[in-house]
């Protein structure tokens, strides 16, 4: 056996991709060495070769010893030969070439064989390729790259899934930081949605990241999303809640009239007074939508029928000056005589108009006034005046998002309420997939220059039972998407709340530690490829290893990521009880506290404390030389 | 032009196993320290010789968990 170190044994069944193989008697269990390299032999997750003269096949080894016996055999012979279960997952012809699938099935006696480094480096290795990313390497070989084809993990969609501490963050940082290299991808473009505010440290000069309540002078962007932008059936939820078809109509007519009114003051590329409709992106007051629906229902007049502007019974002081107008962008409402039908004097008559809206009018009004809405309904240069003009139309918007200076968009939604938080996240994602889609032949359009969106806590809206806006553009970035240059990235911890069809679309899993069986039968069921065998070792994997499936890899593997340099980890490290080197932790004394400021930042809704001098960015570097390098 | 930027803490490398960088604000009594993590911290109300002291202390981790630590009010930046 000297001239056949590898052999393992030889195969004695094969049902469809299932390969069931009969270890020789000779085999060594444990330590082979091979070329001064050792491999442990019949080890979960490894691979293996079928040599079949021409053509080598490739498996990966999914269960071992007596489980893997032959029903029939088991009885006979439980102690007798070793089995083990092969998966088949490709073939590698005489030059070395790998390629995915499987021509010919392997027969009764082919000789099976451990799988050494270097066969590895042939169908694994091609670091040279520039469509090709390295994100950290085999779990079995340090010396092995673990490549990702850029391409297929783009376009064909990825979920990046493990549970809470088993790396995903770290590891979605580490890929988008080879990804947005601007050596070898200067037009690298890429959006995170971010919900925790985690990724701006790891990115931190390769992004953009645009935040609610944004640090000016540490160079983030205030982030907008134009209420305008949203499409009717978008906007209604979120300024009036549900409301009868009556009021529905009504808010659909006035909002087309107002569209109309702005755009005859101002044209736009695109729209006519034709192909206008509600949904059209055009610029509308909402202000002045609140303003004159509640003139309409709430105003008081001077005659019962026929009421129009002219008979509204505003309530005016001695001098004969209305006392309170009334003031749309202020939200201010006019002030009007009450109801009177008292005899002898004037009679003053409620409005007469039938619609029931009074009620969302006034939740309009709070949330017109509510400094956390801002971003929505008073969006910075986009925030239109009362005649439907802003200063900037969306062009500059769109641009700012994904035609950026920098690869990554970082849209930080940590400061939005969490009433709406899910509702938006999917206003944003519909707004950039149909400015791409529309724009698809053009050289900014999606396919020209594919756009990757990392959705960060995907669960929290892509449920099974959440039919949100969310939901539906992700659905449809999943779906369609990879025609359009598209591509999602789904990381979540709660795989088994995703929506089945949107995880299946996923060509490429990079599964983490997960200890959740039922999070784990959903990736299983998700994954591309036959290999219940890899997907068993999920809860057994260290923090930072994934086992990487489908297209954009070309073997199933288990690779250790690298972790990007300490501090440029993402901020998602857990809070400590126990802070042995930080400032924090139980285990101190209390400094003299002060919760002014605790409630100082909670009512400014601002988690930066406002003592905060600003910091220099690489002080003075004196003693530079004996600082401790921390790479 | 350095004059009309707004005043800005300069920290300064330390030579710690758990600090990288020590900074302090005299007008605003604002000590600033960065860790090894990548975190930077910013303790208020911090006397400058009490920062003095940090800088001269052969121990900077001990120093900071015995005099600083518990002592003063931070925030994180």
């Amino acid at each position: 056996m000297a001239a056949d170190l590898t052999l393992l044994g030889s195969v004695e069944s094969a049902k469809g991709a299932t390969i069931t193989v009969c270890l020789d008697e000779e085999t060594v269990s444990g330590l082979a060495f091979i070329g001064g390299r050792g491999y442990r032999i019949g080890q979960v997750g490894s691979f293996v070769r079928i040599s079949m003269g021409y053509l080598d096949l490739f498996g990966v080894v999914s269960e071992v010893g007596a489980g893997a016996a032959p029903e029939s055999l088991a009885a006979v012979e439980p102690h007798g030969h070793r089995w083990m279960t092969v998966q088949l997952v490709g073939e590698a012809d005489q030059r070395g070439e790998f390629r995915r699938g499987v021509s010919q099935y392997p027969t009764i006696g082919d000789p099976v064989h451990l799988v050494t480094e270097d066969d590895l480096a042939a169908v694994y290795g091609r670091p040279d390729s520039p469509n090709f990313v390295r994100v950290g390497h085999l779990a079995s070989s340090e010396s092995i790259p673990a490549l990702l084809d850029i391409t297929k993990l783009v376009t064909r969609h990825s979920a990046v899934l493990g549970s809470t501490g088993a790396g995903k963050t770290t590891t979605v940082a580490s890929i988008l930081d080879v990804l947005a290299n601007r050596e070898r991808y200067q037009s690298a473009r890429v959006i995170v949605l971010d919900m925790h505010g985690e990724y701006p440290k790891a990115l931190r000069d390769k992004c953009t990241v645009f935040r609610v309540s944004a640090q000016r002078d540490a160079g983030e962007q205030p982030l907008y999303i134009p209420y305008w932008a949203l499409t009717f059936d978008e906007l209604l939820p979120v300024i009036m809640g549900d409301l009868d078809d009556v009021g529905r109509g009504a808010i659909l007519e006035k909002v087309t009239q107002l569209k109309q009114a702005a755009l005859s003051k101002q044209p736009r590329a695109g729209v006519t007074p034709d192909n206008l409709t509600v949904d059209t992106p055009v610029p509308f007051s909402i202000h002045k939508l609140w303003f004159d629906l509640h003139r309409l229902v709430n105003a008081t007049h001077t005659q019962s029928g026929g009421q129009s502007d002219a008979t509204e019974a505003l309530e005016f002081d001695q001098s004969g000056t209305p006392v309170q107008a009334g003031d749309p962008m202020k939200v201010m409402p006019p002030r009007y005589q009450p109801q009177t039908q008292a005899a002898g004097e004037t009679k003053i008559y409620l409005s007469s108009s039938p619609l029931n809206i009074r009620r969302p009018l006034h939740a309009l009004a709070s949330k017109l006034r509510d400094p956390r809405f801002a971003f929505l309904f008073s969006p910075g240069p986009w925030c239109p005046d009362i005649d439907g003009l802003p200063e900037e139309d969306l062009d500059s918007l769109v641009e700012a998002w994904v035609g950026g200076p920098e690869p990554v968009t970082v849209l930080d939604l940590s400061g939005i309420p969490y009433s709406v938080l899910t509702h938006l996240a999917g206003v944003l994602l519909r707004v950039i997939y149909d400015a791409l889609f529309w724009s698809r032949e053009l050289s900014e359009g999606g396919r020209e220059r594919p756009l990757l969106v990392v959705l960060e806590e995907a669960h929290a809206y892509l449920g099974r039972d959440n039919h949100g806006p969310a939901a539906d553009s992700v659905k449809r970035i999943v779906k369609e998407g990879r025609k359009y240059g598209i591509g999602a990235m789904i990381v979540s911890q709660r795989p088994a709340e995703i929506d089945t069809t949107i995880l299946s679309q996923c060509g490429t899993l990079l599964a983490m530690r997960l200890a959740n069986t039922t999070d784990r039968a959903q990736v299983t069921a998700a994954a591309p490829d036959n290999l219940e065998g890899l997907f068993n070792m999920l809860p057994a994997l260290r923090t930072g290893e994934a086992i990487i499936v489908g297209e954009a890899v070309n073997l199933p593997l288990r690779a250790v990521i690298i972790a990007p340099p300490e501090g440029r980890r993402p901020d998602s490290d857990d809070p400590l009880v126990y802070d042995e080197r930080g400032p924090g932790g139980w285990n101190r004394n209390r400094e003299p506290s002060d919760y002014g400021e605790v409630v100082g930042a909670w009512r400014r809704q601002d988690r930066r404390s406002p003592r905060i001098v600003r910091s220099g960015e690489g002080g003075t570097t004196q003693g530079a030389e004996d600082s401790s390098s921390v790479v | 032009m350095e004059k009309e930027a707004p005043p800005r803490v300069q920290r300064t490398q330390v030579a710690s196993s758990n600090i990288q960088s020590i900074g302090y604000h005299p007008p605003t009594q604002t000590l600033e320290v960065e860790f090894l993590s990548g975190r930077i911290y910013q303790y208020f109300d911090v006397p400058e010789t009490v920062y003095q002291a940090f800088m001269e202390a052969s121990s900077k981790g001990r120093f900071l968990a015995s005099g600083i630590k518990g002592a003063y009010r931070y925030a994180r930046l």
